[in-house]
């Protein structure tokens, strides 16, 4: 018997929405009970902005319950672990024994399989590059019911494009990958309050060689004299001998986090021009050029902090957007961007400018370049607006992060990731020859044909 | 101390477990599918950096149950829990027409509860300590139409948990009966439950190790359920018997 529930699904923008079947498995049979029955598409915490992990057809397989520690070296900091454990797991359990993601993304409620299948990035992706870095090996549930493991050295294809492959070329059922050795769970942080974007590529480079997690928030509201203000943050993992005594001791201390909630969708949007101007500028007046210490936790998560705080948005939801645009004129391309949001006026509070690196991978994300990020309240004129940052973006030779995407096209994705679609289809054909694995995402950009 | 929890793959039992090994117990997990109770506790040691073992046992192979409690007894003579997960919903529907469902039902929820338990029993009473928890029903309370094979399976184990309870009270043992309402796991996973009723296996396991931990008899898990089983049960029966429940 096949248990599922049927609801309004979305991913973390809460649009699109779909009628989709949701079901939690135990374990690997259920999973090939459902992939006899039709298709279907893994979900883990569901953080994917947009139609990911969402579909209509088939059944849609939450990992949660496939969370179990499998084995951890402390002498190398090697982790093997289920798919559906989160990152929130990982740093429960192994901070306080001075071990830390090598990459983490900006919430802690990711799943191991999701941040394989998206190819997660955080703010030090341009010294040291995406999760998938720190990946050795994964086995993997393909839709013939077979269960193979894959690495850069065995069936290497498979690896390659179920990295960044949004769970389409099967079910991720482990993963090992290493971990960071740190000293304590506190951060050195050091922020920078700048007048404009020439400002802030400056210091990107004057910092680069010291700091290996930075980023920027960005006004992108701000017009005029004000265009372009930002606050960029650096930071790396503090060693004792950074600490005071005070912070020694507390770091030794198992942390207890605090946390609020937005217990319901705020039933109109809140959000608008004025209040998250309003937002902005008090965000910025209250920053100062500082250095100090921060607890990992406020320094990587500061959103998870509020639970659910897509709430916020209301009913109809925010679309997030974020491009990757190649180094070389990065900065032009940026300020092209944000012209067009400030023009548009439909800026978000929270977006984000960050340098990335160099990656290997098919469809991930991140090249060496400048990622921005911002988030739109779901309403007139946005999708439009976010088209035209489209062909911005593939002017100068960038793409756009699937992860957050939801309004993409066929023949605009088809043109940001040329040459790597593909060589993707290829093996998603060698592996998945009957499109078994699908998602709302995959027939929207043509991943999985109809 | 150390904890045993038989029915591993329960996520009340891992859940009620957490607080047992957070708080630097040791854990052995028993269950009945191969290569489970060594995954969870291999997690468990990891997770919590604690001493976890594990053990095969089947509730409905009466005959191994011996050799079973005797070898957890003499691995761990520190044996001071025991929690006891084993429950089998099944069909309502299907076991009116065929007995071995409702067979089934009342073995798993009762008669291999009561197997495992008076080993055990014998063991915490020669010893003059111990704590034995298991989980019974809200669904024990009361027989329904729509559930009473379950029900009374239930019913049967809370009695006799009652009994125990007695026996064992005055050489310091405790017996704890757990009646958790409606709960978010795989048993109930896809059925139309009230969701404002319906609690974590989170909720529930904190709920079972406070009680364990302070020595409680009986434990409703949400507490309400304590309040919505009493109005229930004082419904009379001639028109009890008449509700669609």
């Amino acid at each position: 018997m096949l248990k599922f529930e049927e609801i309004q699904l979305s991913g973390f923008g809460k649009y699109p929405k779909t009628r989709s079947k949701l079901s939690r498995p135990s374990g690997v049979n259920e999973i090939k009970d459902f992939l006899k029955s039709g298709e279907v598409t893994p979900r883990g915490l569901g953080r994917s902005y947009g139609d990911a992990a969402i579909s209509d057809k088939g059944i849609i397989a939450e990992s949660l319950l496939m969370n179990k520690f499998l084995s951890f070296d402390e002498s190398t900091g090697i982790l093997s672990c289920e798919a559906g454990v989160s990152y929130k797991d990982i740093l429960d359990t192994f901070t306080i024994r001075g071990w830390f993601p090598y990459v983490t993304p900006g919430t802690k409620y990711v799943t191991v399989g999701g941040a394989i299948a998206s190819d997660v990035h955080g703010k030090n992706h341009h010294k040291e590059g995406s999760f998938s870095n720190f990946l050795i090996s994964m086995r993997i549930l393909l839709s013939s019911g077979e269960i193979i493991e894959c690495s850069r050295e065995s069936n290497a294809d498979l690896f390659w494009a179920t990295i960044g492959g949004m769970g389409l070329t099967g079910f991720i059922l482990d993963a090992v990958f290493r971990l960071r050795k740190i000293e304590n769970p506190y951060m050195t942080n050091k922020v920078l309050k700048l007048k404009n974007l020439t400002a802030l590529f400056e210091k990107f480079e004057e910092y680069d060689e010291d700091y290996i997690y930075s980023v920027a928030w960005m006004d992108i509201v701000a017009s005029g004299s004000k265009y372009g203000r930002n606050i960029l943050m650096l930071g790396n993992h503090a060693g004792n001998e950074d600490l005071n005594s005070r912070l020694q001791v507390k770091s030794k201390e198992k942390y207890v986090e605090k946390k609020i909630s937005v217990p319901f969708e705020i039933p109109f949007s809140t959000l608008n021009k004025v209040s998250i101007s309003l937002f902005n500028s008090a965000f910025y007046m209250k920053a100062r050029t500082k250095e100090d210490f921060q607890h990992y936790d406020k320094y990587f998560y500061p959103l998870d902090f509020i639970l659910n705080w897509n709430h916020i948005y209301s009913k109809s939801g925010l679309i997030q957007y974020q491009l990757n645009i190649p180094e070389d004129r990065g900065q032009e391309a940026v300020d092209k961007v944000l012209k067009k949001v400030v023009e548009f006026g439909g800026g978000s509070f929270l977006a984000v400018l960050k340098k990335m690196g160099d990656q290997d991978g098919i469809l991930s994300f991140p090249f060496k370049g400048y990622t921005l990020s911002m988030d739109f309240p779901v309403k007139k004129g946005v999708i439009k607006m976010c088209k035209q940052l489209d062909d911005i973006v593939l002017e100068y030779g960038g793409r756009t992060y699937l992860t957050k995407d939801s309004i993409l096209d066929e023949l605009t994705f088809k043109k940001m990731y040329t040459g790597l679609w593909e060589k993707w289809m290829e093996i998603k054909h060698k592996y998945d020859p009957e499109n078994k694995f699908s998602s709302s995402l995959a027939r929207r950009i043509g991943l999985c044909p109809f | 101390m150390s904890l045993l929890v038989l029915g591993a793959n329960s996520l009340i039992a891992q859940a009620a477990a957490s607080h047992f090994a957070e708080a630097g117990h040791k854990i052995i997990f028993a269950g009945r599918i191969q290569d489970e109770p060594e995954k969870f506790a291999k997690d468990f040691s990891i997770r919590y950096n604690i001493e976890c073992t594990s053990e095969i046992v089947d509730a409905l192979d009466y005959s191994t149950h011996k050799k079973f409690a005797e070898d957890v007894i003499s691995k761990d003579p520190e044996l001071d829990y025991i929690l006891i997960v084993l429950g089998y919903l099944g069909t309502q529907e299907k076991a009116q027409s065929n007995f071995d469902e409702a067979h089934r039902i009342i073995d798993t929820n009762y008669t291999g509860v009561v197997s495992v338990c008076e080993l055990f029993a014998a063991e915490f009473e020669t010893r003059k300590k111990g704590t034995i928890a298991a989980i019974s029903s809200v669904a024990g309370d009361r027989g329904r139409q729509s559930n009473y094979m379950y029900g009374s399976a239930k019913g049967a184990l809370s009695v006799y948990l009652q009994g125990l309870r007695n026996r064992l009270a005055k050489c310091g043992v405790n017996v704890l009966t757990i009646k958790p309402g409606f709960v978010n796991t795989p048993m109930t996973y896809g059925m139309p439950l009230p969701k404002p009723l319906v609690a974590s296996p989170q909720k529930v396991g904190k709920d079972i190790y406070k009680a364990m931990i302070k020595g409680k008899s009986v434990v409703y898990t949400p507490f309400y359920w304590r309040w919505i089983m009493f109005i229930v049960k004082s419904i009379p029966e001639f028109i009890f018997k008449k509700l669609k429940l």
